[in-house]
């Protein structure tokens, strides 16, 4: 096509577009569901030589078709959707995981791995793998590239080349595979540019290996091709006699959720039909690992056996209930009306660039990588993580908690919105996918948290509340969010290099079947209630000798030190987003004893006797917790406290608890045992009559400032009891015990501010600070008197003066307290409050972890020094309620002393 | 002591306001408080029971109401002045008239069984008076009222022909049992009108007799009873039909507003959908839920030995259309009619005439958009003078007795006093109905993509928007 024509042709694109969006939306109303954009122009298919389909006859090669106008060759290479991890793939003898992505990577659910050129037990072959995950594979990348850059066609067949051959089930070997017949699958523009493409064919035509024809069984059911049983013919009245398209066969569109859901999972736009879905249908991927949904139906109105489910009157995912489309999100990373500034692109002062791609250049070099957040998937496209706007790029989070959530900032800090806002998944998912055994069929041993059964209609679906693990974004920001464990056992072996490789699949059946049954020696070993048939119950190797039977066999087929492997894998959680009405809002929900942020998740009913699972190393998920066996169950405990987050009432250091609780009691207990003593010692003395004289011991302001400490504090302990250990307190909210302590601590705050001040201006202060003079004698004496001279009324050691109020224990003691106890527990309390503000100070200190136990530990020391201090009072004046009168009114009864003042 | 206590006192009180104040300050505001939908339903007081109280033996439906008037002087007094009496409006100015108007099943047509005049016989079973036979039909005696109509149990009391107790009533009995108006009343006339169950409205029929939880939240789930709504006072019910009417006084007009506030919803962008959004569109997101209502009404084809079938075909009538669960027409609407036909308005048989025309559009700060039953019918008109035409159906030699269209349409003109040129034909004609009951609580009401989706039932462009407001933006 000549350059003019081209930009003839965009130029008309950006006219049309420009001027007819309008008319085109506002007409949707009359259109069918899945709308094609009128304005696209027609078009004539040209195969991969660029010559007229009509004419050849041969397969649509739609590089060359839509290479007309777009730049097909930027598209593909700008696409992971089409490398799949072919460009990161590395021959590795030490791994099973050969790449980032679908091509090479091994995946413990389908227990396929693709065969390396040296490996001496192939499984999948290119083509191989290719008709067994084609159906995932958009074209381009792996099914047109070799491993090494060559194109597939150009190979030669080689029985030998796990790229060049296939398995051949019926002589059990490999053999040659001719790409020049085979053809292979350009990257398939249909698939998703079009409303209804027919991907059923197109998986089917895959699977049987003729893939040159893939993108053209895409078409079928549009008019434009038809299949006969042996071969595919153009609909010539489909075509102008320009060679181009007729306009209705012309429809392309912006890909919808239903072109997505082809591969990525359960994805239900008609509102009118009840959606229904199956258990783990290892065709919708991230339904089934996560138990997503995209939908706008209510969930109440599904077709799926859920319980309770008529209180599940919200719809699936908030998003699409809000008409958003999954291109909204990930959006083309070029793409001009969603394309964001990188910070680090411009210069400080500039926080727009306006420069932005034209639409006509867009539509030519349409970059094909589409925004992604950071999930668990988390070696795929790598290089794209985080460009897609998170919740905080739309939502204003301090607008939408206001009023309610207290420590806003904190929260958004440390949790990710889904942990709230996805409080559960209403569909099941993959809980275990159990490979050491298989079933008759050859699968593995499947498991789905979620359902009582595997049919979504006649079993109870009672879905399941994801585990929270702390992440860590490509930022370095760490959040708490949700996600699902699918755990799988298989077997591996030790190849000829030493590596640990999975036993494929041939070398499985092979140990457990023969003539499409069980084994006799699997059949005796493992059939328990000998009814000749192995249930899913008795297909675990749970005892030795089903293990050693197993490993015995496989051994026997030439593998290698045999062992049974087990790996977790995290699956994100994002979508199935509920609204604020629908969140987790009560605060208890994780500030108590039982937290969301540490309820367990079930990995595996029944596991491989003796094997614990590992975490997989590539994720940026932090597996921090235990994996607790309870009778065969294991189960994944989250420990949030070695993520380094301490949440109030539900995390403790005990020993500060035990050391606070007996310095406390032990006061108690000391106040107790004292008081008796005194009792009974002046029972048998008697008082001493003793002159008395009244004196003006505290000024108006002293006692304002002391009461008022005085409640606060008190309150203070008791609030911060609550807030402590709710799961004690359960009648307060939490949420007012949080307002209260800490208005009232900052009420205590100015209080003492003032004081200090004022203690300061009078001189006051002066009376706190001990004198070195005789002041160890006078202590001595002074204590001397609490533990011998109060029994028998003799005179206070100490003679109390409104200029000398305190004798020099309680110097000591208020220094202590007033001086280093009080300002420490302002201080520690400030920080906590301020660890939202100013993460960083807080964060050096130790963040919560570090100062709410010291909190905690001085609460403790101030409710001791309570017990002591107004038992004290007591003995300090000739009648025990004097020096608290005097605390009240001013006026403190003294004992006379001769030589006083 | 004293002096103690009153320090004590004094200093505690300073402490602890110094305390309270700023807890009062910080203290969490709680979503703002919601007004309470139930403060504004009023109480249902016991009736007082009429048995020990109503005596004597009545023949005529005028002996009961004098009886009625004894203790209830004012009675009739208020409901003469009422259109469930007059079935007529006040005059009233209309843009394409140069006199005043009224409008009114006295003398105007729908495209239902079209017209009144002359057909007293039997559509004056619903009105509620005794014996309008004719025009001669006194407005002005009080005991043409109705009473048991009412306020009798309809197990007793049924009225037949010119709006008469039908025969063999035993009046004493309804009499006896009258207490304040229940659905049975209201539903007599309200869910029959157009002639059977749900024909005119689709909102109201039969099944809110004894409503399903899931059939209209507040008769079904919270047991109302119509006049909880449409609170009555001196006998004069609250809410106004719009079809009848050319403007309403919104402080004549039945409003969700009369209980709930304008935002009532937690999401605030649900919220802002009710500055252009009637409640009703999203609450209200089908009709005829239970019983079918008519959709479509072709006269034309009336008169033929056919076959009768209460749902497609009867002679008397022509073929109609039912549907079960009716889903609104949308229209802007600000509770008025921009146009009501009026008879001898001239019309254009090629095109759908309107009954009527909803009054609003986009750039009516007070119009809302709102769900609309539409009625189609084919009814007769005069193709000399171009206009409607109302047959004599019921009434003496009218269409139903002779199945003449030609008597039928003479007759019929003679009794609305229009000329007919003898010529007629049969033209199309619409009628809006505002949908207002059938509403459904929160969790089924209708969700975005039900408006906001290629497939939504509203058309933006009809409505005057450049396209969906998600994309281009409200109003």
């Amino acid at each position: 096509m000549k350059t003019s024509i081209k930009f003839l042709l965009l130029g008309t694109i950006t006219l049309t577009l420009a001027f007819g969006i309008g008319a085109v939306l506002a007409r949707s109303n009359n259109l069918p569901a899945a709308v094609a954009s009128p304005i696209h122009p027609t078009f004539a298919l040209l195969d991969a030589d660029g010559i007229h389909v009509l004419e050849s006859q041969k397969p649509i090669s739609t590089m060359q078709t839509c290479g007309q106008c777009h730049d097909t060759e930027f598209i593909v290479s700008h696409s992971y959707h089409s490398d799949l991890g072919l460009s990161d793939y590395k021959e590795g003898s030490d791994s099973w995981d050969a790449s980032n992505g679908l091509f090479g990577k091994f995946d413990p659910i389908t227990n396929r791995y693709l065969s390396q050129k040296d490996d001496s037990r192939l499984d999948l072959t290119t083509p191989d793998w290719l008709m067994n995950f084609g159906w995932r594979v958009p074209g381009g990348g792996p099914a047109v590239y070799s491993r090494s850059g060559q194109p597939l066609m150009s190979l030669k067949p080689d029985a030998k080349n796990p790229e060049a051959s296939t398995y051949d089930p019926e002589s059990g070997k490999f053999k040659a595979w001719d790409w020049s017949k085979s053809g292979d699958i350009e990257m398939n523009c249909f698939l998703c540019h079009t409303a209804n493409p027919n991907n059923k064919v197109r998986t089917e035509i895959i699977a049987k290996g003729e893939f040159g024809w893939a993108n053209t069984a895409t078409l079928l059911g549009s008019g434009v091709v038809l299949r006969t049983t042996t071969e595919w013919v153009y609909n010539d009245k489909a075509f102008a006699p320009n060679g181009e398209l007729l306009p209705e066969y012309a429809q392309l569109q912006e890909p919808t959720n239903e072109n997505c859901a082809a591969c990525h999972g359960e994805i239900h736009e008609d509102p009118t039909t009840p959606l229904t879905l199956d258990a783990c249908d290892p065709t919708q991927t991230q339904t089934a690992t996560t138990g997503q949904v995209v939908s706008s139906q209510k969930i109440s109105e599904s077709g799926l056996n859920l319980s309770d489910k008529a209180s599940l009157t919200y719809a699936w995912d908030i998003h699409a209930e809000r008409a958003l489309k999954c291109t909204d999100c990930h959006y083309s990373l070029n793409n001009p009306a969603h394309t964001q500034d990188k910070k680090a692109a411009n210069p400080d002062h500039l926080t727009y660039d306006p420069r932005k791609l034209e639409i006509g250049e867009y539509l030519e070099k349409p970059n094909h990588n589409f925004a992604r957040g950071a999930s668990a998937q988390f070696t795929i496209a790598p290089e794209l993580k985080g460009t897609m706007r998170r919740c905080e790029s739309c939502h204003d989070e301090e607008a939408a908690h206001a009023n309610w959530l207290p420590y806003t900032d904190r929260h958004m800090q440390v949790v990710a919105c889904e942990s709230c806002h996805i409080p559960k998944m209403a569909a099941p998912a993959y809980q275990t996918v159990d490979w050491t055994a298989i079933r008759l069929d050859g699968a593995g041993n499947t498991t789905c948290r979620g359902i009582n059964g595997t049919s979504t209609i006649t079993n109870l679906v009672t879905g399941y509340q994801p585990v929270l693990m702390q992440r860590t974004n490509v930022d370095g920001n760490t959040l708490i969010a949700p996600y699902n464990l699918v755990t799988s056992f298989f077997w591996t072996y030790e190849d000829e290099n030493g590596a640990a490789r999975p036993v494929r699949q041939a070398d499985l059946e092979a140990a457990y079947l023969a003539d499409g049954d069980y084994a006799a020696d699997v059949l005796s070993t493992f059939d328990a209630d000998a009814d000749g048939q192995l249930s899913d119950a008795e297909l675990v190797l749970d005892s030795e000798s089903k293990q050693a039977l197993i490993a015995g066999k496989l051994e026997s087929l030439g593998l290698k030190n045999v062992h049974i492997y087990g790996q977790i894998q995290p699956y994100s959680i994002n979508h199935n987003v509920v609204s604020g009405k629908y969140a987790v809002s009560e605060c208890n929900a994780c500030h108590d004893e039982d937290s969301r942020v540490t309820a367990p998740l079930t990995l595996a009913d029944n596991s491989p006797l003796g094997v614990t699972p590992v975490f997989v190393e590539d994720s940026n998920v932090s597996f921090s917790g235990s994996i607790e066996n309870m009778d065969g169950a294991l189960v994944y405990q989250p420990v949030n406290r070695n993520d380094g987050t301490y949440v109030f009432g539900h995390d403790r250091i005990s020993w500060i608890d035990w050391f606070g609780a007996l310095a406390f009691i032990g006061t108690i207990l000391g106040v107790g045992g004292h008081s008796t003593l005194r009792y009974l010692a002046a029972r048998k003395r008697g008082r001493p009559e003793i002159a008395i004289k009244p004196v003006y011991m505290y000024e108006a302001y002293e006692r304002f400032w002391h009461w008022l400490q005085t409640i606060v504090i008190i309150i203070l302990l008791l609030t911060g009891l609550v807030i402590h250990r709710p799961d004690l307190f359960g009648a307060f909210s939490f949420r007012y015990m949080v307002t209260i302590h800490n208005t009232l601590a900052a009420l205590l705050a100015l209080n003492s501010l003032f004081s200090l001040f004022w203690h300061f201006v009078s001189g006051e202060i002066q009376q706190y600070i001990p004198h070195p003079y005789g002041f160890i004698d006078q202590a001595i004496a002074q204590a001397k008197y609490y533990m011998q001279g109060v029994f028998k009324h003799e005179p206070h050691p100490f003679n109390k003066t409104k200029d000398r109020k305190f004798n020099p224990l309680q110097k000591i003691t208020y220094l202590g307290l007033l001086g280093v106890l009080f300002p420490l527990q302002g201080i520690t309390g400030v920080l906590m409050w301020a660890v939202q503000r100013i993460p960083s100070i807080s964060t050096f200190l130790g963040g919560l972890p570090v100062l709410a136990p010291i909190h905690t530990l001085l609460a403790w020391l101030f409710a001791t020094f309570i017990v002591a201090h107004v038992y004290l009072t007591t003995i300090a004046g000739p009648k025990p309620l004097d020096a608290i009168q005097a605390m009240v009114t001013g006026w403190e009864d003294m004992e006379v002393h001769e030589n006083s003042n | 002591m004293a002096k103690t206590r009153s320090y004590w006192t004094l200093g505690l009180g300073a402490v602890l306001l110094v305390v309270i104040i700023p807890l009062a300050i910080f203290w969490p505001k709680s979503a703002q408080a919601k007004d309470n939908p139930w403060d504004s339903v009023p109480r249902h007081v016991t009736h007082t029971d009429h048995k020990d109280i109503v005596q004597g033996g009545f023949v005529t439906g005028q002996e009961v109401t004098r009886a009625c008037l004894t203790c209830h002087p004012d009675a009739s007094k208020e409901m003469m002045v009422t259109t469930h009496f007059t079935w007529q409006s006040a005059p009233f100015d209309v843009p394409w008239r140069e006199e005043p108007v009224t409008i009114g099943k006295a003398n105007q047509i729908n495209n239902f069984c079209i017209g009144t005049q002359g057909n007293e016989k039997r559509c004056m079973t619903c009105h509620v008076g005794y014996g309008w036979a004719e025009s001669d039909f006194d407005f002005n005696n009080p005991e043409n009222v109705d009473c048991l109509a009412c306020h009798a149990d309809t197990a007793t009391y049924a009225k037949g022909e010119y709006g008469n107790p039908a025969l063999g009533t035993d009046l004493l009995a309804a009499a006896q049992s009258v207490r304040a108006p229940t659905r049975d009343n209201c539903g007599k006339c309200h869910f029959d009108g157009g002639g059977g169950n749900g024909v005119k409205h689709g909102d109201l029929d039969e099944s809110l007799y004894f409503p399903a939880e899931n059939l209209d939240v507040h008769m079904g789930k919270l047991d109302f009873v119509c006049t909880d709504c449409h609170r009555t006072e001196n006998h004069v019910v609250k809410g106004r039909m719009v079809a009848d009417n050319y403007t309403i006084d919104p402080t004549e007009q039945v409003a969700c507003t009369d209980c709930h506030i304008e935002t009532p919803h937690e999401d605030a962008r649900l919220n802002l959908h009710t500055d252009a959004v009637a409640c009703q569109t999203c609450h209200i997101p089908a009709i005829a839920l239970k019983d079918p209502t008519k959709t479509t009404w072709d006269w034309s084809t009336a008169g033929q030995d056919i076959g009768d079938d209460h749902y497609t075909y009867l002679k008397i009538k022509g073929s109609f259309t039912y549907e079960r669960n009716y889903q609104p027409e949308y229209l802007w609407f600000n509770g008025n009619l921009e146009y009501r036909y009026l008879l001898g308005d001239k019309m254009d048989p090629m095109k759908p005439t309107y009954i009527n025309i909803p009054a609003g559009s986009i750039n009516d700060p007070n119009a809302k958009i709102f769900p609309f039953k539409l009625h189609i019918a084919k009814q007769p008109y005069d193709t000399v003078n171009n206009y409607l035409l109302q047959p004599r159906t019921a009434g003496e030699d009218g269409f139903w007795t002779n199945f003449d269209w030609p008597s039928a349409l003479a007759l019929g003109a003679q009794d609305t006093g229009m000329e007919f040129s003898g010529e007629y034909g049969f033209a199309e004609t619409w009628m809006y109905w505002p949908t207002t009951h059938m509403v459904q609580p929160a969790e089924n009401a209708l969700q975005c993509d039900a408006c906001h989706s290629d497939n939504g039932r509203l058309d933006w462009e009809a409505l005057g928007y450049p396209g969906d407001p998600i994309e281009w933006g409200g109003r």
